[in-house]
């Protein structure tokens, strides 16, 4: 039997998340390569860590998919959870864990859609995306 | 063996002390923190429970004392969802929401395009339509403006206000914008740097394609202000005459400013 783990990161840090339903352990890792590459600010690391304290996570730094690889060998799963994010680095990082735990299943969870709709949408200029998602933003998510 | 950061504070200045020392580069760069925004849910939802959705942030929301939200930290790090923030706004206003709700989308459309672009984010999604040669864009953003030391008193007040608060609102952050890259003829991939650093929304998708609008390597001409508007959406802040500001520079008409900054060939 395998079990499973929440890999936080800070496209998400909402404590109510799907990824965090179901209460398994849950680990964020401090990307020091990004906080280098942006040169991430006091203030916004102070904001962040604020955030996470409202969080069931354990926090930890360093080479993210390493670590997050280390969290699951010590809880002993192969299952690894994630929320969505459209950073490429996010991509690249499970792409690294793939490597790293080759046997492992990674699976990205989702918000409330914003615009509940799966169609294509023309992204060239906002007006041309609005025409298009205006009547599904403007409905209340359905509960 | 790898170390779990603390969790166990028994109040701000004791994380913030524990912060101090796990972060000591950052801290040794700015050691400042925010007070007007503290991170997490509880605050987010206290502040969402006072956001006005409806006509009064319709009328004002340009207006740098106006009613926007400042949810946007929040939003950015996904503590509060797009999708619970339009079913707020709706519960609260109906279809008189429609606005804002519409700003939200901006933020879910850059969203999607990041999703598309990735690392392309930081490159220029068009050419320039300011007739000037991207070679002749600087690449850095000099000291003065870093410092907020250019003895523009609008831009200085911009940098001050953004290092202390970590947020800007939209309007500073456009005329931000517009000074860097076209009254100082700096790549604006330099100024959007410099916010991501800065802004605790900061998150390349809205940062950077903003940006590229101010640009006009994502849009179809370069936006600039002159210091009517300034006047008109910043209260009395900036009513001293111009040269005693250093704001002169933003005098007069936009077919005058246009024809200051920009190659006419192209207009």
């Amino acid at each position: 039997m395998t079990n499973t783990i929440a890999w936080i990161h800070a496209d998400n840090l909402n404590p109510n998340q799907p990824a965090l339903e179901a209460g398994h352990p849950a680990i964020f890792v401090w990307d020091d390569e990004l906080l280098k590459q942006w040169d991430i600010s006091f203030k916004r690391i102070t904001f962040i860590y604020e955030c996470l304290l409202e969080m069931d996570v354990t926090i930890r730094r360093g080479d993210v998919a390493i670590e997050v690889g280390k969290f699951a060998a010590e809880h002993n799963a192969k299952h690894i959870i994630t929320p969505y994010s459209p950073s490429p680095r996010h991509k690249w990082i499970m792409r690294q864990l793939k490597v790293l735990i080759p046997d492992s299943k990674l699976e990205i969870y989702m918000d409330e859609p914003f615009v509940d709709y799966d169609g294509h949408i023309d992204l060239k200029r906002f007006s041309r995306y609005w025409r298009k998602v205006e009547k599904y933003a403007m409905q209340a998510t359905s509960k | 063996m790898t170390e779990t950061m603390r969790r166990d504070f028994k109040n701000r200045a004791e994380m913030i002390d524990y912060l101090k020392e796990q972060f000591s580069e950052a801290y040794a760069t700015d050691p400042r923190v925010s007070d007007e925004f503290i991170g997490g849910r509880v605050e987010a939802e206290k502040r969402l429970q006072q956001v006005k959705t409806g006509s009064a942030y319709k009328r004002s929301r340009n207006y740098l004392d106006g009613a926007v939200s400042k949810l946007s930290p929040y939003i950015r790090y996904g503590v509060l969802t797009l999708a619970e923030v339009r079913d707020f706004a709706l519960e609260q206003s109906g279809n008189g929401a429609s606005k804002f709700i519409n700003e939200l989308g901006w933020r879910d459309y850059w969203q999607r395009l990041y999703a598309e672009m990735g690392d392309d984010i930081w490159e220029d999604q068009e050419h320039y339509k300011t007739g000037i040669p991207k070679h002749q864009y600087a690449d850095d953003l000099p000291e003065d403006i870093e410092n907020g030391e250019t003895g523009v008193k609008l831009i200085d007040d911009i940098v001050h206000e953004l290092k202390t608060t970590g947020y800007l609102h939209n309007r500073q952050r456009m005329y931000f914008a517009a000074y860097v890259v076209h009254w100082r003829n700096i790549k604006w991939q330099a100024g959007a740097r410099f916010f991501l650093t800065h802004l605790l929304d900061g998150d390349p998708a809205s940062n950077n394609l903003s940006w590229q609008w101010v640009a006009s390597t994502f849009s179809h001409k370069p936006y600039i202000f002159n210091l009517s508007n300034v006047r008109k959406f910043t209260g009395k802040q900036y009513e001293a005459p111009a040269h005693e500001t250093g704001m002169e520079i933003f005098e007069g008409s936009y077919d005058d400013i246009n024809a200051d900054l920009f190659n006419e060939k192209v207009r």
